[in-house]
């Protein structure tokens, strides 16, 4: 028998340290089954975190196809040698050992169909071609982990619960075009990750999985790891080769694209974590058992951050193909509290919102791509019927705004006149025609912006006028927010007849803007209360009306 | 290699190195851009040099896209257009400064005050007299005479007092003619084209000047026996010298106009013949009309309309008057009227006025004078009624009034206090409430309802194709006299472009404008206006001698070097403001958040650094890097917050190398090299 704990910075935040501790105290005690205590990352069930998995001969309690995350939840995550017995570097040893040419390698990958996981979705196989095609003394390989959208942390699961699996993916990518030294970007605010990626590297060496003459072979490869000070724009690929060098996080205009010359202008590839983890499984197990799942065009799994108002939120791997609504309902169990379903937010600040019309979009790029939205890197924020749309894209253009690295025009300003005319919305002071004046705005950001982070900027804000027009109109013409989710345009009081005097919401009021008797209707004082929500949520008769 | 490709329909070969920008450039199609130089790597900041390509579906940067054989580029695309317009209004949205002094936006001519008062103050006359000529051609005149809304603007009040503007402008013209220098019009080629043009006043002279520089042929028709208009017939000697008037009208007809006065529309000219007969017509007509009070007893002998009174001084005749003249109204022609009756000899001069001196329209200055000269004003008072014996007035009954409630204007308006009234003796009553149009033999389709000619307020085109209008006949009535000569100007204009068979219209030119407080100039060292040395009150009461001498140069130059020089250092050369105009940008629409960074960045003495004005392009600090080898500059802050600073502030100095190649790299007026005798110093 195996226990183990999920030990990602989600399952130490809810408590998995002390669960850790405990449990190592009990099993000193009294062990008469001679049970391994373990250590894994995520096991993507936040719902339900802190997390003891107990794993008995019949294997995981799991029921989701896995690829990159493959045995992640039985291997610890600081030991190679667990990794090593799960299947681990085989990938790598068969490319080495059998002899597979470089070019065997891309067709496997182009057979596979694989397309990069961070958001743009292009052709890994497309990629690696053009940085071994290059010409350069040098070439470099960069991972990039410098996950930024707001609720996204797949990247972040993958390095903290099975790093090796990155370096072993990474180090076919070097293979294939030829670089000496790979690089890995991952953001200073993920302080585990780094720790475990170090020691991985390390052992990784130690070992000869990195270094000269790996496996005895001709290719040699370095790994490294660099911090990232937590720019959003560093996400972008040159705005990240940039950072590397010793800049400011600032894109470089394409072409040169960096398969020709990136990192000090030598030839470099990057990737994402989540398209260098699906590598070794790729390899291992043929392009075409890949290519097995999936649409047409979107191939394999992908992994989704899953949060908002979703029962189980969570990291799922599910393969291409699947319907929003699958993901949603079916393995996400649907909305909490009874509520209805409103829209998902896919992509993050690049993506935008789907409606109820369209749930049943399988999971495809071009199909996402369709809606207005984007696969993204794999943030999917469910929302109920309290959620505002505009509040929504309003939260996601401050948070381009502020990310903005300033450069361009377009973005830097564009950007933040999007937000001053937002703002006012969602506080009652709309004007006539800022809803085209928004238009205009977003079509010529998208046409004008340098790179990615500003290109995609006003996406949020055009599914919200695409698919939720009446909810802006609202604000602006009625001054109402529909959802009564923007402060401004709502006010809170209690219904009489509903109230029966139980004080729940006077105790919870932080402004002591309720008042009355014991066992008597209660009452808000508009001019005092402050609508943080608080009365609503004690009330357990739905006596507080939101308006 | 070498390929070949189309922009805009024009085939352009684009060699290995070649940008589309770079070639475009060469073919001859200009594509705005603020952060390209050759200098530097190329940046993709700015986003303005944004062109579509046939087949791709993204917009482009010229600055980096490479041609490929066969591209069908285009620059005038809707979608090109809005992303490159929008980027140009997104940066005046966030962009504080002034383009144009407060001066010159305030003259109704645009005269660039802030250039010609700086060439005062460099003993450039001749320059500065040209500068003037660029806006008119009066500048000893209208120095002498305007009401000058330019100092109204003047900041320098914000410090003390206004620069005396308009008589610098004087001091500049009266120099160049005692230098036997004077101005000489510079004109085209002759175009063949025929204008005429009827009426010889400031307005018609003005367009005569203008379109003969065009090149057109010019008549003009006058009813006066000499030309000048309102500016002879309409403005006393003691103000404006009959000989300083002559020399600037000889001016403009040596540049080859042919005139002929004593001519009247209607009578002796036919509308319809001149249309005819002459490519385009040019209605100047003014307004000779005084207005009627509509008092009873106004047609009683002794009451004459005030410009009526003034025409016959302008044919050196004069009027006989009474020992008691009572002047009404508050406006200059007023102020003209009375201390004329002064001069002719009146012992007893009333002006009455319905409000109080704050609300006279008049000018402060010609107040002070005319109580000096020993007018009285009764202020707060409204002739009901003038009286006589035998038909000749003697009297007239005056209504107290006090004020209320403002009016549209804005000035309080006058209410009558019931039953209270006064009577005062006189012998004269001169009306000077306001001025009318006489457009007799003028077609009566083309007029407005209260007499004027209707034309558009931005080509001054009439209804009729070839007949434009301009100065005191046109729209709203009489004004100033710069404003008729502003009209004039803008006129001819749209004259050139209709003879030229050019679209007729004009460009509102747009700046960027900002307002500034008392507080802003807290620092500035106080000093007082110059005072016009002239005649004591004295000297000029019993004549109509010229009552100013004008500034000796100590005084001119002294003045001129108040001016705060408001306007922008670089707006001859900044690429924003070059580009806003020609994409017509309307930032308004995106007004927001501006940054306000009181701490101006000056380095070393040698920089300064204006982020309120930076577009952010980088080109100063990647000139500074890239060309120069330093890292003196760089960014600062993401986003909206994004500026430029020097790297290292504390120790500035020790790593610029003050070569001032950062200043002539900026694309607008961020950059300033500081002219202190410490920088001179230290260069040397």
């Amino acid at each position: 028998m195996r226990v183990v704990i999920g030990e990602g910075s989600c399952g130490l935040a809810a408590g998995a340290g002390a669960v850790h501790a405990r449990l190592s105290e009990l099993f000193e005690q009294d062990n008469p089954t001679g049970a391994e205590l373990g250590i894994t990352g995520c096991n993507g069930m936040c719902f339900l975190e802190p997390i003891v998995d107990v794993y008995d001969d019949e294997g995981s309690l799991h029921r989701l196809v896995k690829v990159q995350a493959k045995d992640a939840d039985k291997i610890h995550a600081e030991n190679i040698d667990d990794y090593l017995a799960h299947g681990g570097y085989q990938a790598i040893g068969k490319v080495l050992r059998e002899g597979m040419s470089q070019e065997d390698v891309i067709a496997e990958i182009d057979t596979a169909g694989l397309r990069g996981r961070g958001g743009a979705g292009f052709s890994t196989a497309f990629k690696w071609r053009a940085a071994r095609d290059a010409k350069g003394d040098r070439k470099y390989l960069i991972c990039n982990a410098d996950e930024g959208d707001p609720g996204a942390f797949m990247d972040r699961a993958v390095i903290e619960g099975d790093p090796h699996t990155l370096i072993e993916g990474m180090l076919i990518g070097a293979y294939c075009i030829g670089a000496q030294e790979g690089i890995v970007y991952v953001r200073a605010e993920y302080p585990l990750a780094i720790t475990r990626l170090k020691k991985a590297i390390e052992d990784a060496t130690a070992r000869g999985y990195l270094g000269k003459n790996i496996l005895g072979s001709d290719f040699s490869c370095t790994l490294r790891i660099k911090a990232g000070a937590g720019a959003f724009v560093c996400g972008e690929e040159t705005a990240l080769i940039e950072s590397l060098e010793g800049k400011r996080g600032m894109p470089r205009l394409k072409p040169p694209f960096p398969a020709q010359a990136g990192y000090w202008l030598k030839p470099s590839n990057i990737n994402n974590v989540e398209t260098y983890a699906n590598v070794p499984w790729i390899i291992s197990n043929g392009g075409e058992a890949f290519a097995a799942m999936g649409t047409k065009d979107s191939k394999g799994t992908k992994v989704f951050a899953l949060t908002g108002k979703v029962v189980r939120g969570g990291l799922v791997e599910i393969p291409m193909g699947k319907t929003l609504r699958e993901v949603i309902f079916d393995i996400g169990g649907g909305i909490r509290d009874g509520k209805e379903f409103k829209a998902v937010q896919l992509g993050g600040p690049s993506g935008g919102c789907v409606p109820a019309s369209k749930l049943d979009t399988v999971i495809d790029y071009a199909e996402l791509g369709a809606t207005g939205a984007i696969m993204g890197s794999g943030g999917m924020v469910v929302m109920d019927e309290t959620t505002c749309m505009v509040g929504m894209a309003r939260f996601f253009l401050d948070f381009t705004a502020k990310e903005s690295c300033g450069k361009c025009v377009h973005c830097r300003l564009g950007t933040k006149r999007m937000l001053e005319i937002l703002d006012r919305i969602v506080s009652g002071n709309g004007e006539e025609g800022d809803i085209q004046k928004l238009e205009d705005l977003c079509y010529a950001i998208k046409d004008g912006a340098l790179c990615g982070l500003g290109q995609t900027a006003p996406n949020p804000v055009l599914t919200t006028i695409r698919y939720f027009r009446d909810e802006l109109e609202a604000h602006i013409d009625e001054h109402r927010c529909p959802a009564g989710e923007c402060r401004e345009l709502i006010t809170y009081s209690i219904n009489k007849d509903a109230c029966i005097g139980c004080t729940a919401c006077a105790r919870q009021c932080p402004v002591q803007a309720i008042s009355g008797e014991r066992k008597s209707p209660h009452e808000i004082d508009p001019a005092l209360c402050i609508k943080c929500g608080n009365c609503k949520t004690a009330c357990r008769f739905g006596a507080v009306v939101v308006r | 290699m070498s390929v070949t490709y189309t922009i805009d329909g024009v085939e352009v070969v684009a060699n290995s190195t070649d940008t589309i920008l770079t070639s475009a450039t060469r073919a001859g199609v200009e594509i705005p851009t603020l952060c390209f130089d050759k200098r530097t790597a190329i940046y993709g900041a700015c986003g303005v040099c944004l062109v579509e390509v046939e087949g791709v579906p993204k917009l482009l940067r010229a600055c980096s896209a490479r041609p490929q054989e066969g591209y069908v580029v285009h620059t005038d695309t809707e979608r090109v257009e809005r992303a490159r317009k929008t980027a140009f209004e997104l940066l005046l949205s966030d962009h504080t400064g002034d383009c144009r002094g407060p001066c010159k936006l305030n003259c109704p001519a645009m005269t660039d005050c802030q250039k010609y008062v700086g060439e005062i103050r460099d003993g450039r006359y001749k320059d500065a007299v040209s500068t003037i000529y660029e806006a008119f051609p009066f500048p000893a005149s209208i120095g002498r005479v305007c009401p000058h809304p330019c100092e109204d603007a003047c900041r320098r009040q914000l410090v003390e007092e206004p620069l005396s503007i308009a008589f610098l402008k004087a001091f500049a013209a009266d120099r160049i003619e005692a230098d036997g220098d004077p101005y000489v019009v510079q004109c085209e080629p002759d175009t063949g084209k025929r204008v005429a043009i009827v009426g010889g006043g400031p307005a018609g002279l003005t367009a005569a000047y203008f379109l003969r520089r065009y090149g057109h042929a010019v008549t003009i028709f006058d009813k006066q026996p000499k030309l000048g208009g309102m500016l002879r017939y309409g403005i006393p000697e003691y103000r404006l010298p009959k000989a300083v008037l002559d020399r600037e009208i000889e001016i403009i007809t040596n540049a080859g106009v042919e005139v002929h006065t004593g001519v009247q529309l209607g009578r002796d000219i036919d509308f319809d013949d001149l249309r005819r007969d002459y490519d385009a017509v040019l209605l100047a007509l003014g307004a000779w009309r005084s207005l009627n009070m509509r008092v009873p007893g106004e047609d009683l002998e002794g009451v004459v309309g005030g410009i009526d009174f003034l025409e016959h001084l302008g044919h050196d005749e004069r009027p006989a008057l009474g020992d008691r003249v009572a002047v009404c109204g508050g406006g200059n022609t007023a102020m003209d009227c009375c201390r004329t009756a002064v001069r002719l000899g009146a012992k007893e001069v009333y002006v009455v006025y319905r409000r109080t001196r704050a609300e006279m329209p008049a000018s402060d200055v010609e107040i002070e004078e005319a109580i000096e000269e020993g007018v009285t004003f009764k202020f707060l008072t409204n002739p009901i009624e003038f009286y006589g014996e035998d038909g000749h007035v003697t009297g007239m009954k005056l209504q107290i009034m006090e004020l209320g409630e403002p009016d549209a204007s804005g000035r309080r308006r006058p209410v009558p206090v019931e039953g209270a009234t006064e009577d005062v003796a006189i012998d004269n009553v001169l009306m000077a409430i306001g001025q009318g149009a006489n457009c007799e033999g003028v077609a009566s389709e083309l007029l407005t309802q209260r007499g004027t000619i209707a034309c558009d307020e931005l080509t001054f085109r009439t209804e009729m194709d070839n007949v434009f209008a301009a100065g005191d006949v046109t729209n709203r009535g009489a004004g100033i006299a710069i404003q008729a000569i502003a009209e004039a100007q803008k006129a001819a204009l749209c004259i050139n472009n209709y003879l030229e068979g050019d679209e007729v219209r004009r460009h509102v030119p747009y700046f960027v404008t900002q307002e500034k407080t008392p507080e802003d100039f807290e620092d500035e060292p106080k000093q007082q206006r110059a005072k016009m040395p002239g005649l004591s009150p004295e000297e000029r009461r019993s004549n109509f001698e010229p009552i100013y001498f004008g500034f000796s140069e100590e005084q001119a130059i002294k003045e001129a070097s108040r001016c705060l020089e408001c306007g922008c250092h670089d707006y001859y050369d900044c690429r924003l403001i070059r580009f806003a105009n020609w994409f017509d940008v309307n930032p308004d629409q995106f007004a927001g958040q501006m940054h306000k960074r009181e701490d101006k960045q000056v380095v070393d003495k040698v920089i300064m650094h204006d982020p309120d004005k930076c577009v952010l392009c980088g080109l100063c600090y990647r000139i500074c890097d890239q060309e120069v080898g330093k890292t003196y500059l760089g960014l600062y802050n993401r986003g909206f917050s994004t500026e430029v600073n020097p790297m290292v502030p504390k120790e500035a100095s020790a790593f610029c190398a003050n070569c001032l190649k950062c200043v002539a790299a900026c694309p607008t007026g961020a950059m300033k090299s500081c002219p202190s005798v410490e920088r001179v110093t230290e260069i040397l």
